[in-house]
């Protein structure tokens, strides 16, 4: 309806120019646009529409197809914010994403700073730095289940080793260290996005503000805080902004480590509309949290956007 | 070279190290014999002399997973293949037209990645059971697509944008149209752009595990990692084989990856970082 309308309107441009080569010009965008604009409409827009649909009706229907018969509310609303779950959730979500991309920003910086002193063989260990980015998320759990294995993990057999344990410990079934393991496996495929990231912006820093800094008697740390960083910031914020809504958003890793345990100490959001969905069947519920989420991960991007593009000043 | 070079290939080198040791130790634990490995202080560096890669053979015997990297190669070589032309269009579209509908679908793209795959999953679920695409690889590529298409779109948006328009102008006013200058002119110039977009569609599609595991059940069906994460519900983990089918689910990765990984850098940086 809309394209049909706008094609019309392309009708009224100034006639100064060859008209019928803009309006062929103005055809072909759109022609090209199609695929992607039904794709876009069919698989995220709609599909979003009927998440805040469902979020607002009230009952639970087993037959989905009719989902929609029944009666408006905020029902699934009031019903979420009094359960103590979903807070549980929002604080699990909350140290989930910040622990990950917290320490993977560090990991992540301190990797491209090294990567880019054009160290011999750095171009080779660039790739190895970066493979763990092409492992699929529930191949990283599993790698992550056995290294942290309580009986046979190596990680306990180095610390029985070096005398920091005695017997087993079960990394991710205790309660204190379920989350920090699902932390340490999100890291490993979270920190490689931010090397690349911040490699690339440091690569666009001009190497003679440093030479000068360098005459002005300068440290390394003041030519950090005064060249490298307002150099990189920018690139730094995005990349921060778009691991923590990755984070947020995935739950593989989390599904196949620990599924939200032990007593959901490591259930995330993500993972609690899942299961609000999957396993118990209370659509309007899942999709009630779903539509807070992606209220949160716009303000999430908001916020990030606006500081990456301050920082372009 | 100073002390302080050495010092910091060192710490480069030592992470280098930590970071790969997962592989490392996932090949072990597959090639090892089980002594070797599941013992209270295994050796980290074992004799190599006693491996086998028996374990490697047992995977396609004792499961299916002939059937789920069928069914991966499947999905993932439908996806990339139409997501990358709806990605390249849509484009090409948007470097080099800005209209309002233009806008209005970059915006969208970049909505997509504020979505949960777990929360697109309920309406998608609901729309598929109603029109039958539950348990199909059409909608499993269709599901996947939400995914890919989103920052293979902006990636190539990225590329286009350094082609020169005068080009494209250059050839159209020999004669050629829009269309031809694209095919014979721009497209051939941003084949580091199309490699870039293939390698991250192909490792995104492979990685996928959510969608595959709630709107697929048939078990001849299923994708490799969902079979993958099916082992670990097990009562006893039978971790030499998991390790084995790990290493052959990561490999084709891995190699793409290693490969390929100056075209995806180089996207990832030319590119809309702001897609990724």
């Amino acid at each position: 309806m809309t394209r049909s309308s706008t094609l019309s309107a392309g009708a009224d441009a100034p006639p100064l120019v060859d008209l019928d080569f803009h309006k062929r010009q103005k055809a072909l965008s759109f022609a090209l646009l199609l695929p992607a604009a039904f794709a876009v409409l069919t698989l995220i827009l709609y599909p979003l529409i009927r998440v805040v649909e469902i979020s607002f009706r009230d009952g639970r229907m087993m037959n989905f197809a009719r989902i929609s018969e029944l009666p408006l509310g905020l029902g699934n609303y009031a019903r979420v914010l009094g359960d103590a779950n979903f807070w549980n959730a929002c604080a699990t979500s909350a140290l989930y994403v910040t622990g990950s991309v917290g320490v993977g920003f560090l990991i992540g910086l301190a990797t491209a700073l090294l990567l880019n002193e054009k160290l011999p063989g750095t171009r080779f260990l660039r790739t190895l730095i970066l493979l763990p980015w092409a492992v699929p998320g529930v191949i990283v759990a599993i790698m992550f289940l056995w290294l942290l294995d309580s009986s046979f993990g190596v990680f306990n057999a180095m610390l029985r080793d070096v005398g920091l344990l005695t017997g087993d410990f079960p990394w991710f079934v205790d309660s204190r260290s379920a989350l920090i393991s699902v932390v340490l496996a999100t890291v490993w495929k979270t920190y490689p996005l931010i090397t690349l990231t911040i490699l690339a912006a440091l690569q666009s820093v001009p190497r003679d503000l440093y030479e000068a800094a360098m005459i002005d008697g300068a440290n390394r740390w003041n030519s950090f805080f005064d060249i490298t960083w307002p150099g990189i910031k920018g690139p730094a914020y995005l990349v921060i902004m778009i691991s923590a809504l990755g984070v947020f958003r995935d739950i593989d890793i989390v599904f196949a480590t620990t599924n939200g345990g032990p007593a959901r100490a490591t259930e995330t959001l993500a993972l609690y509309v899942y299961k609000e969905a999957f396993h118990y069947f209370r659509m309007g519920a899942a999709t009630a949290v779903g539509t807070l989420m992606v209220g949160v991960a716009f303000f999430i991007a908001f916020l990030f956007a606006g500081l990456a593009n301050r920082a372009r000043y | 070279m100073s002390i302080r070079r050495i010092l910091f290939w060192l710490v480069l080198a030592g992470f280098t190290v930590v970071t790969l040791f997962p592989f490392y130790w996932m090949v072990m634990t597959a090639i090892m014999p089980t002594d070797a490995i599941l013992a209270r202080s295994p050796s980290l560096l074992p004799d190599l002399s006693r491996a086998s890669f028996a374990p490697f053979v047992e995977i396609f015997v004792d499961k299916p997973f002939l059937i789920w990297m069928r069914n991966s190669l499947i999905v993932n070589l439908i996806c990339t293949t139409l997501s990358l032309l709806v990605a390249a269009l849509a484009g090409y579209s948007l470097s080099r037209f800005t209209n309002r509908p233009q806008q209005a679908l970059g915006a969208s793209l970049l909505v997509s990645k504020l979505v949960p795959s777990s929360l697109i999953l309920i309406p998608l679920f609901i729309i598929y059971s109603n029109i039958g695409l539950f348990n199909t690889y059409a909608g499993l590529v269709l599901a996947n697509m939400t995914i890919g298409v989103p920052l293979a779109t902006w990636l190539m948006k990225g590329f286009f944008d350094r082609i020169p328009r005068e080009l494209e102008q250059a050839a159209m006013i020999d004669g050629a149209t829009q269309l031809q200058a694209l095919r014979q002119i721009v497209l051939p110039l941003a084949r580091p752009g199309l490699a870039a977009s293939t390698v991250y569609l192909v490792l995104t599609n492979w990685s996928e595990f959510i969608f595959a595991r709630t709107l697929v059940d048939t078990p001849s069906r299923q994708v490799l990692t969902v079979g993958m994460q099916s082992f670990v519900g097990e009562q006893m983990v039978d971790w030499q084989l998991l390790m084995a089918a790990g290493t052959v689910s990561v490999l084709p990765a891995v190699i793409l990856f290693i490969f390929l990984e100056p075209f995806l850098v180089s996207g990832m940086t030319k590119g809309a970082l702001a897609g990724t």
